[in-house]
């Protein structure tokens, strides 16, 4: 299982008695700011989705209401389309999940990568 | 575990996939394949034993369906889980 916080890697100049007890798995984002927000939640393999956030445990798995899937480009799977789906209440991997940010104060602007002429 | 959970009240996910067990489940992965099935159990790793189960994969060239007995699901390659969810857009043949 993906370990995001990395705090199982022993570094070697802490005390060896220590180690155990003050090491902790400290998330560094967190989640309950998010609770009854809308939020954007971005997969590996290239899932989007939005929601309520409902719950979530130190995993990063997460809970999510109204959830919304924004589709993809059949043809293009890095383009996303206008058309969404409706899933409900859903689950989240936090194995999978790569980005989750609010919603509110998202805007989607045109590519600033490409060349203006 | 030194994430707060704030308040007893909060949803953890994989209770809600635990209230899911003998119901239908959707479970949509990361690439483009979704599976619905009823869901015997899964694990630590959210492997999922699922039963009676239609794969669906959305292709180029169109939806792709088969139907399977019982499966064990890799957790793997799960993104999400969609519990007592049928297809979006399908008929509710199986409730």
């Amino acid at each position: 299982m993906a370990s995001k916080e990395g705090g199982e890697k022993n570094k070697g100049s802490q005390g060896a008695g220590d180690n155990k007890e003050k090491r902790r798995k400290e998330s560094i984002l967190d989640l309950s700011k998010y609770l009854e927000k809308s939020i954007r939640v971005k997969f590996a393999g290239g899932r989007e989705a939005a929601g309520i956030l409902k719950g979530y445990d130190p995993l990063l798995n997460l809970v999510l209401d109204n959830t919304t899937e924004y589709l993809r480009d059949p043809d293009d799977p890095y383009k996303l389309l206008d058309d969404t789906r409706a899933l409900g209440l859903v689950v989240c991997r936090g194995t999978s999940v790569v980005l989750i940010c609010p919603m509110d104060g998202m805007e989607a602007i045109p590519n600033p990568f490409i060349a203006q002429e | 575990m030194s994430q707060p959970l704030p308040n007893p009240n909060t949803l953890l996910p994989l209770e809600l996939v635990d209230k899911c067990i003998g119901s239908r489940i959707h479970i949509i992965m990361k690439n483009d394949k979704e599976m619905v099935g009823t869901l015997q159990g899964f694990d630590d790793f959210v492997n999922m034993l699922l039963d009676d189960v239609t794969e669906y994969e959305s292709t180029p060239e169109g939806r792709k369906i088969t139907k399977l007995d019982q499966i064990l699901l890799n957790g793997n390659n799960i993104a999400m889980l969609v519990p007592g969810g049928e297809m979006p857009g399908e008929s509710y043949e199986a409730q």
